[in-house]
């Protein structure tokens, strides 16, 4: 039976100006987007234009490429990080959430770099951290508008639902949504070790452990050519559930 | 003996000395050492007298003594695999550190201080 003490209930995908107006620029400021970012040249200067207009700390953490996102982190990127080497995209969400602790953060959110993430979604859910609704907000894809959702990513994202209230015991709707929003305490708490792509399933473990109270906020992602091309295969999500249960033996 | 008894026996006898030697400049500890050194022991002992492993097969129900060699060869490389993916994943994880904590430093000593808003209210 999954348990779920900390669970909030989820909320219907409404405009909520009460809390959108909480988000001054003191509250924009204090949350740091950290966006990890692997040969993403053709996009992140566009993703990065738009989102630096609404939230000014934005972290993006260069994992190793070698298409030139480097460059355009330097120029469009509020504050960029680089890995000598490629380390995964767990590596590279740890490397900035920790950066952004560093320089005081109140709130850290991690952002996808393909521009698959709509700013209006992650304006709610750190206004809902923000406003102490929760410590850990995620977004819920099939809360949103799940009629965009390709039908083997539903699949196999459903299949990852059911495995996670079996093996984490925790009944998450979307558990491998990479728009999440943190508080500063929760940040501090969970430390992901993961280095690739299995840090998804390690992150939903550690908050299924933890006292922290999550909320599941409905978003909507955008799939595009672009978006799909860079997403998981089959093999892939085998190679992420090996990766996981390993680590769950070993660590 | 025959010539490749003796090869085998050259290239185990090397071996224990190589034990003796990494052991004596530190880079094993004693356990590692030890088993290392009995496996090698055992080896030149059964390339001197192959029929030994036959007998101690029988004693443990295997038809034959290269059975026992293949089963025990096979049982040795798992373990192998598994205390070399073992450390795999702890350097994995210092190189990750590593890298993590240079790419901190490097961006706290070029980046700006965090952005501020114009007015210090909440």
């Amino acid at each position: 039976m999954p348990r779920e003490p900390h669970l909030l209930e989820s909320r219907p995908l409404t405009r909520d100006d009460a809390a959108l107006a909480l988000l001054t620029a003191h509250v924009r400021a204090q949350t740091f987007v950290v966006i990890p970012v692997f040969n993403e040249g053709a996009v992140i200067g566009e993703v990065l234009d738009q989102l630096v207009q609404h939230f000014p700390n934005v972290v993006c953490v260069d994992d190793g490429s070698s298409d030139g996102t480097w460059e355009a982190l330097k120029s469009h990127a509020p504050h960029a990080l680089r890995h000598l080497v490629n380390r995964g995209q767990g590596a590279a969400l740890q490397t900035g959430t920790e950066y952004a602790l560093r320089c005081g953060a109140l709130r850290i959110a991690h952002f996808d770099a393909d521009g698959q993430h709509r700013i209006e979604d992650l304006e709610r859910m750190v206004a809902a951290v923000a406003r102490g609704d929760c410590d850990i907000a995620l977004g819920d894809r099939f809360a949103g508008n799940a009629a965009s959702v390709p039908l083997g990513r539903r699949m196999v994202l459903r299949a990852a639902v059911v495995f996670h209230r079996i093996v984490s015991g925790i009944a998450l709707n979307d558990v491998h949504n990479g728009l999440r929003v943190f508080s500063r305490a929760a940040a501090e708490r969970i430390e992901m070790t993961a280095d690739r792509m299995a840090h998804a399933s390690e992150l939903i473990d550690l908050i299924a452990q933890s006292q922290l109270r999550v909320l599941q906020l409905p978003v909507t992602i955008r799939y595009t050519e672009y978006s799909r091309a860079k997403g998981q295969s089959w093999t892939g999500g085998f190679r992420i559930l090996f990766h996981y249960l390993v680590g769950r033996a070993l660590d | 003996m025959t010539p490749f008894q003796i090869f085998l026996v050259v290239v185990l006898a090397s071996g224990m000395v190589a034990v003796v030697i990494c052991l004596s400049k530190g880079l094993i500890g004693r356990l590692a050492a030890t088993c290392a050194a009995a496996v090698c022991a055992a080896g030149i002992a059964f390339a001197i007298e192959p029929n030994w492993t036959t007998s101690i097969a029988h004693r443990l129900g295997i038809s034959r003594g290269t059975d026992l060699l293949l089963y025990l060869l096979v049982l040795t490389v798992l373990y192998g695999f598994l205390l070399i993916y073992l450390k795999l994943r702890r350097v994995r994880r210092e190189l990750t550190l590593l890298v993590r904590e240079i790419a901190i430093r490097e961006a706290e000593r070029k980046s700006p201080a965090p952005q501020q808003p114009p007015d210090s209210a909440q």
